[in-house]
């Protein structure tokens, strides 16, 4: 796939050539070690303890036993219609990245104040965002005392299954528009502002440019920022769940690492706890594959 | 756009959001001043008289600064670590091709967004087995290879943006590679090493689940599983909490001011697809 950054040419002498090659085993062999070592094999031995009742210290054989219970639990079927639910949450991010970006190119009066604003979100930990999040959300809390003028008494939006995803969904919102904003605006930044002037020229309207030329200019991005978001969905809202909800009120916000977390680090069934993680790399995997072969000429498009 | 009606309703919309993501750090800077019992009656009101006590009942209740202590210790040496193996897994990739190289690649890419619990399973027996629980190094070590693959997905097309005739240039002249990536490569990259180490330091400080797995002890734990578990501490002592979040978010808060001009550029390049 590189092949035109091939540099050295064909006829380079034998000498040099295994000379490059000397050098780029013994610089790829810090990266090599680490994710073979601390990535590869240990994804290689969650998948051999998938297929056993191991306990972290001894583990026996036992076939497929751990999915068959996987498929037949009520609560892993909650939690994965909970990823589901969660969902919701793509076309929010989306729509407000879009929404910002495309104000924030208009360059109005301190943008760049208002960019650098709008990356603050991003670069706090979900547990600060949760945990704040959560204090608004308690009895008697900011929420409830905004609401208090319209009669509202003291809500319990995080014993309430929908309220309080609605509040993790809120908080996972509020956290990741930043980055979405950012690739939609280094999108826009590639369209050519001819189109703009030309199109304006003819006298389209400011929603028609949009239409017309933003969003299909930057369809690819869009189209990238919905699979990262669903992979998000699936593997990051471990620390949000943590904090805010503890995947409750039952298991109404229990996410699949969430609940693989406490198979295993709480209840120690290892084996039940790699089956689960399996299936969750597979979901993933199976979105990564998707991401990689929807968009091949990715870095062509961000031009250089 | 170009009424000044319309103008105004852009600003006015984007000030809206501006609010909405500053507000919560006045919140959690106003709160953190007051007193519980001010908070109960009304969460917005500015503090009456200027207190600096929840501060120090964070102190004292909480192991809080050794928690950020712990953080920078294994935050440094891992974006370190994950940025220099990351920079010279991508100039192999990009400018030295290899055979295996493309295999390498192509596994990272694989596992790039791979939820941490799939490795940490099998890591978490190991360490423990091998009686290193609760030490930093295991922890250093898996947070630098968790990070690898982005980083150097990342410096990937950070490095291919720069022209193959500035490295033939510079083996024309004689140069060995760990020159050219010394000499060349490093000096045109840095802005996006810069961008993939702050990122990666974002990543690892605000990450609450390797952290929480590995390093439980208290004279080891981590700053985002000790602010997890303040909220269960101090739900009726809000300003204490509040006070634990300003400071938490602080050192992010803090490399995100100093670096925005490089940071914000680094990322609008399309560093971060």
């Amino acid at each position: 796939m590189s092949n035109e950054d091939d540099v050295p040419s064909l006829d380079e002498p034998e000498r040099i050539r295994k000379r490059r090659n000397v050098f780029s085993y013994v610089a790829l062999l810090p990266a090599a070690v680490l994710v073979l070592g601390l990535m590869v094999l240990p994804i290689g031995e969650t998948m051999y303890h998938s297929f056993t009742n191991w306990d972290g210290v001894t583990s026996k054989f036992i076939g497929l036993t751990n999915f068959n219970l996987i498929f037949h639990d009520a609560i892993i079927r909650q939690v994965f219609v909970n990823s589901l639910i969660f969902l919701i949450s793509v076309p929010l991010i989306l729509a407000a990245s879009l929404v910002t970006a495309v104000l924030v190119y208009e360059k109005v009066l301190g943008w760049r104040v208002f960019r650098f604003l709008f990356f603050i979100p991003m670069v706090l930990s979900p547990v600060i965002v949760g945990v704040l999040f959560s204090t608004f959300f308690l009895p008697g809390g900011a929420v409830d005392q905004i609401l208090k003028p319209l009669g509202l008494g003291n809500f319990s939006w995080l014993g309430n299954p929908w309220a309080a995803r609605w509040v993790v969904i809120l908080a996972l919102v509020w956290a990741s528009f930043g980055f979405g904003m950012v690739v939609i605006l280094s999108a826009m930044a590639t369209v050519d502002v001819a189109l703009y002037d030309a199109a304006a020229i003819d006298g389209a309207s400011w929603w028609r440019r949009l239409r017309s030329i933003t969003i299909p200019m930057i369809s690819g991005s869009l189209q990238f920022l919905s699979v990262i978001n669903v992979i998000y969905t699936f593997t990051s809202l471990f620390a949000f769940v943590f904090v805010i909800t503890a995947g409750g009120p039952g298991f109404a916000t229990t996410t699949v690492d969430y609940y693989t977390y406490i198979t295993t680090f709480e209840n120690g069934q290892f084996g039940y706890g790699a089956a689960l993680a399996l299936l969750l790399f597979l979901i993933v995997l199976t979105l990564t594959i998707a991401q990689v072969k929807l968009f091949p000429n990715r870095e062509v498009q961000q031009g250089s | 756009m170009k009424s000044r009606l319309s103008r105004g309703l852009v600003f006015t919309a984007l000030s809206l959001v501006g609010v909405s993501t500053v507000y919560p750090l006045i919140f959690m800077a106003l709160n953190s001043m007051r007193t519980a019992q001010a908070f109960e009656v009304n969460p917005f009101a500015l503090p009456t008289h200027w207190s600096l006590s929840s501060y120090s009942a964070l102190f004292s209740q909480v192991p809080f600064l050794q928690s950020i202590l712990h953080s920078l210790f294994v935050v440094v040496p891992a974006v370190i670590l994950a940025t220099f193996a990351s920079s010279l897994a991508a100039f192999v990739f990009t400018k030295v091709p290899i055979k295996l190289g493309n295999v390498l690649f192509w596994t990272m890419l694989m596992i790039m967004f791979m939820p941490g619990i799939v490795v940490l399973l099998p890591l978490y027996v190991e360490v423990a087995r091998t009686g290193l629980a609760n030490n930093f190094a295991p922890a250093i070590l898996i947070y630098t290879a968790i990070n690898i693959p982005y980083g150097t997905y990342l410096l990937r097309s950070n490095f291919r943006a720069i022209p193959n005739s500035v490295v033939e240039a510079a083996r024309v002249d004689g140069a060995s590679w760990i020159k050219v990536y010394w000499r060349v490569i490093l000096p045109i990259g840095k802005p996006g090493m810069i961008t993939v180490g702050i990122l990666t330091f974002l990543n690892i400080w605000n990450d609450l689940f390797i952290s929480l797995v590995l390093l439980h002890a208290p004279n080891t734990e981590m700053v985002t599983p000790t602010l997890a578990q303040l909220s269960g501490k101090f739900t009726s002592d809000i300003p204490v909490l509040m006070a634990g979040l300003l400071l938490g978010a602080l050192p992010t808060l803090l490399l995100y001011a100093v670096t925005a001009r490089v940071f914000i550029r680094g990322m609008l390049s399309g560093a971060v697809r």
